[in-house]
């Protein structure tokens, strides 16, 4: 089972990667929702010999909003607001990538300095989630589109929800159920800013947003 | 009874939802501000049952939070009165219902008693203050609804994972309820409780407004509506300071407390540099208030840095900062009315034009900038007392120059606006002003007054309670 | 027969294997190419008659090149097949090998490149400059890739030499570090992409065209200069395939012809794929062409770490 969980942790963490170096809104929104098809399947291999209706549960509900209700959410808004393309990011593509390489490598780094207490279940998944995290800020602080840099928050909150996966146990069901409820609506209020941005600058890119400076 | 007071806002936001009125929107607004003030206040007599297994309770510092959201919520209910006069009834219904969601999350925050639960609640704060804040629609209200959802998005997120970092350091006790990390400390993890301090540090500080992820804070404090911002300045960032004392009291019981301190520490000296650097040659009388209040939590994270007596000074302090910051920015709001604008150079004049307005105005200045006999000033001295007496020298030398500096650049705004002659001629003699538009502030004004010359024993009582639990080892 | 002959036979017979096999999987990319066009095509053994007719002819030389660009085109052939010697094919072992030939190896395919570029600088065209400065771009990243892809092979087979990244127990690691080894044959496959002018990176089947890479370089080529530029590339497609080959069929039955047989299906495969991708892909952008390589790259690293964390090292 080992070898499937870890080809599903590197594959979460490649997803991630495409993000970074893709200038297609759509294709990202894609291989977003791809990425937390892969992270909902994640707890399956991690507890496969207990699977509890707990840790169904979690992942059937992080699967359908992730994966298929927050996508369809996003294209709606990039339709609204109609853009395609990423075309001028703060930081080239080509840096964003190598950026990426470098935080992986420095989140394999970083975590083999921690140890984690208890069992843990395999040694990829505190680096894949803090390289998942870590690209997700990276594409939230480098990209100029609104859309972008929600997805850009959606793939951090991601990379947090494959840290907590670790804890699945020991935390209720309750605050987990609050945690996705909460980045949902999170993201449901910034697509609404979206179409709001649009709709006053006819544009969502926020490097125009500059009026407010000192 | 917490989670009355939790609900009754909620279920009150609802029926705002289906009664079509402004005006009955407004009263059931203000009769759940005073009933949520006199469940506050039987509080103080006697503390409420625990309830959801120890998932929801009240102690000492929560109880000062509570104190301070209900007291700025009931002067704001009045407040609105006058203030939404103008509004369409929609959106006068859709402000009067973040509000109330807003003032029911924000309870949320000061009762609860586990970290995960903690989180959900500052969170849903972030998005319903987010709606509050584009309120007049303006295209900058937007790129600052933006910024601040964009930035706290990102704090809180850094927030989620330090909480899940006090998970796996709290492996051996199995839970996030903040009793039994309490009474289990010393058996946390220690890498792992560093860093995850670290991160709840920077992830509520963003929230705070704490200086490395501070920039939402003059943006949105300047688009914001004066009540809101009265309620975001106030009461909002008081939560993220509770929780913050949270982790405080976390590293206190482990044994942490000298890291906790030293982050603090930088970061309050940090937010004070940069306050200092922006607030002198700011236009903008509402982002000169944002910058302030970056200020302010500066003084907080550093009263709780030095330690001693600086605990007290801090928990103080915070008090004093709620209800001054209210008060100006129901000041500012009035001014907004007034003048439609909020940039310092058109507004001249306004003892002149409006003078209780204006008095409140150099009221509220004296009081941002901590001038005796307000209760501002004896809580930046116990602070700088803390400084010196912790042997703080060079950090007690900045932080009076760093107050000296950010003095001069809020006198010189302030006094351009409250002094002089009006430039519209028809204004140069008193203005009618709305008794609604006045009196809350001078509540605001009185109460900050009266926590600088009479103390309440009650409160120096709750005060002294609360700063015991981050004194000694 | 003494050792010296012995040796010089295995060279002899490699040569021939690598030379007679080539043309071969240029044949069936094409083939693919047609199919999926629609087209019957040409025969798979079209290349070789394009060979043998360029053969035949006389070269032109403009009168502004110098020595350098006749003796390129011979040069980077040379280079390309002692590159060959060193990799073992299926059930043929390399005639030549010692600890650290992956690094000859690299850098033999290096040596072409340095002198088919000095040719195209060679011939003051700006054209041609243009196609030179492009391919240098290129390859300055698809090195990288190519020299940590041999680190992750090393590091899983504890060998240096080329014989040893590739003929040792791979197929036992599939199990531990399949994860890695997937990302090595992904990073690699993208560098023979590039490496051979293919499509995304370039487009061999479009002359005279502002965006091409390799094409525009051998432009001033002709006659039998030509067919060794042509016949280096299907050469050197050939070898990159087989080491990739080698890494994803690393099955050893004892029996030769099994082996063989194993092997020449791989290669097949591996040119229908490449046709498939020639056909459903479109030429990226030129800008776009460094993201695909840093991807080859950050892959390799990723496999590197991977190695590094799951190897025990």
């Amino acid at each position: 089972m080992e070898i499937w969980l870890d080809t599903a942790l590197i594959l979460v963490v490649l997803l991630g990667l495409f993000m970074t170096g893709s200038n297609r809104l759509g294709a990202i929104i894609q291989i977003f929702g791809l990425q937390s098809v892969v992270l909902g399947i994640v707890p399956f291999l991690m507890y496969f010999s207990k699977i509890e209706i707990h840790i169904v549960f979690v992942s059937l509900v992080a699967i359908v909003l992730k994966g298929f209700l927050m996508p369809y959410f996003l294209f709606w808004a990039i339709r609204h607001v109609s853009i395609r393309r990423e075309v001028s990011p703060l930081i080239g593509f080509g840096t964003t990538l190598f950026l990426s390489g470098l935080l992986i490598a420095g989140s394999f780094i970083l975590s083999s300095r921690l140890v984690f207490p208890g069992p843990a279940i395999s040694d990829f998944i505190i680096p894949a989630s803090f390289s998942t995290i870590m690209m997700g800020f990276l594409l939230l602080i480098s990209r100029a589109k609104a859309i972008t840099q929600v997805v850009g928050y959606l793939v951090m909150e991601n990379g947090i929800f494959l840290f907590a996966l670790l804890l699945l146990e020991k935390t209720p069901l309750l605050v987990e159920m609050g945690i996705l409820l909460d980045v949902f609506v999170g993201a449901l209020v910034m697509g609404i800013v979206v179409n709001h941005i649009s709709d006053q600058f006819e544009h969502t890119d926020t490097s125009h947003l500059t009026v407010l400076r000192d | 009874m917490l989670f009355v007071l939790i609900v009754v806002p909620f279920i009150m936001a609802g029926l705002v939802f289906i009664l079509p009125n402004k005006r009955t929107g407004i009263l059931l607004f203000i009769a759940t501000a005073l009933f949520h003030l006199s469940c506050v206040i039987s509080f103080w007599k006697k503390t409420p049952q625990a309830q959801w297994q120890n998932y929801l309770s009240l102690d000492v510092l929560g109880l000062l939070i509570l104190s301070i959201i209900s007291a700025l919520f009931v002067t704001v209910s009045f407040y609105l009165i006058a203030y939404l006069k103008k509004e369409e009834d929609r959106s006068a219904r859709l402000f009067l219902i973040c509000l109330l969601v807003f003032l029911s999350t924000m309870t949320l925050v000061t009762v609860s008693r586990h970290l995960g639960l903690l989180w959900i609640a500052v969170e849903a704060t972030t998005f319903f203050s987010a709606i509050l804040i584009n309120f007049h629609r303006a295209p900058q209200g937007i790129e600052a609804t933006w910024k601040f959802l964009l930035i706290c998005s990102v704090g809180i997120a850094l927030a989620l994972l330090g909480t899940l970092f006090m998970a796996v350091a709290a492996t051996n006790i199995k839970s996030l309820l903040l009793e039994e990390l309490l009474s289990h400390a010393s058996s946390l993890d220690v890498s792992w409780l560093k860093l995850s301090v670290i991160f709840l540090l920077v992830g509520y500080g963003t929230k705070m407004g704490l200086v490395p992820m501070h920039s939402w804070k003059p943006d949105t404090y300047g688009e914001a509506p004066g009540p809101v911002g009265a309620l975001m300045s106030g009461a909002l960032t008081s939560c993220a300071f509770l929780s913050i004392l949270r982790v405080g009291q976390i590293c206190h019981q482990a044994g942490q407390m000298a890291f906790f301190q030293s982050i603090m520490l930088l970061l309050g000296m940090l937010s004070l540099f940069v306050a200092s650097i922006f607030i002198l040659g700011q236009t903008d009388f509402k982002r000169m208030l944002g910058y302030s209040s970056i200020e302010h939590m500066g003084i907080l994270a550093l009263g709780i840095g030095f330690g001693g007596t600086g605990f007290y000074g801090s928990l103080y302090h915070m008090l004093n900062n709620a209800f001054a910051k209210g008060l100006m920015f129901l000041v500012a709001g009035n001014l907004y009315r007034q003048y439609k604008t909020s940039r310092a150079k058109d507004i001249k004049g306004v003892l002149r034009s409006y003078p209780w307005t204006g008095v409140l105005l150099l009221a509220g200045f004296l009081c941002v900038t901590g001038f005796p006999p307000f209760g501002t000033f004896f809580s930046e001295l116990m602070i700088l007392n803390a400084a010196i007496m912790g042997k703080h020298y060079w950090f007690a030398a900045l932080f009076v120059l760093f107050l000296a500096v950010i003095f001069i650049g809020i006198s010189k705004i302030i006094l351009r606006m409250a002094l002089g002659v009006p430039r519209d001629k028809s204004l140069d003699h008193p203005q009618h002003e709305s008794i609604y538009l006045i009196i809350p502030p001078v509540i605001l004004g009185l109460i900050v007054l009266i926590l600088g010359i009479y103390m309440p024993a009650c409160v120096h009582e709750a005060l002294q309670t609360a700063s015991a639990i981050f004194e000694g080892q | 027969m003494g050792p010296t002959i012995s040796a010089l036979m295995s060279i002899l017979l490699h040569l021939s294997v690598i030379l007679v096999f080539s043309p071969f999987i240029l044949g069936v990319i094409g083939k693919t190419k047609a199919f999926f066009a629609g087209r019957w095509g040409p025969p798979v053994v079209q290349p070789y008659y394009d060979i043998l007719k360029l053969l035949r002819k006389g070269s032109v030389y403009s009168t502004m090149t110098t020595w350098i660009f006749r003796a390129a085109p011979m040069i980077a052939m040379a280079a390309i097949l002692a590159a060959g010697i060193l990799m073992p094919f299926a059930g043929l072992k390399a005639p030549i090998q010692f600890w650290g030939d992956v690094v000859l190896f690299a850098y033999l395919f290096g040596l072409a490149r340095f002198f088919m570029v000095l040719a195209a600088l060679d011939t003051g065209s700006s054209f041609e400059g243009m196609g030179a400065s492009r391919e240098m771009t290129f390859s300055c990243l698809s090195e990288v890739a190519l020299f940590l892809n041999f680190t992750v092979l090393a590091l899983i087979s504890k060998s240096l030499s080329l014989s040893g990244l590739i003929g040792g127990d791979v197929s036992l690691l599939w199990h531990v570090l399949g994860p890695a080894l997937t990302l090595v044959v992904i990073s690699f496959f993208l560098i023979l992409l590039c490496e051979n002018s293919r499509i995304p990176v370039d487009d061999p089947a479009t002359h005279l065209e502002l965006t091409m890479i390799h094409e525009v370089m051998v432009l001033d080529h002709s006659g039998v200069d030509f067919a060794y530029i042509l016949y280096g590339n299907a050469v050197k497609l050939f070898i990159l395939g087989s080491f990739l080959i080698s890494i994803i069929l690393p099955f050893k039955t004892q029996n030769v012809f099994m082996d063989t047989a194993v092997y020449l299906s791989g290669m097949t495969g591996l040119a229908v794929v490449i046709g498939v991708i020639e056909s459903a892909m479109a030429r990226l952008r030129l800008n776009r062409v460094p993201y695909l390589l840093i991807s080859a790259v950050i892959l390799a690293v990723f496999a590197f770490i991977i190695t590094l964390v799951r190897g025990g090292f």
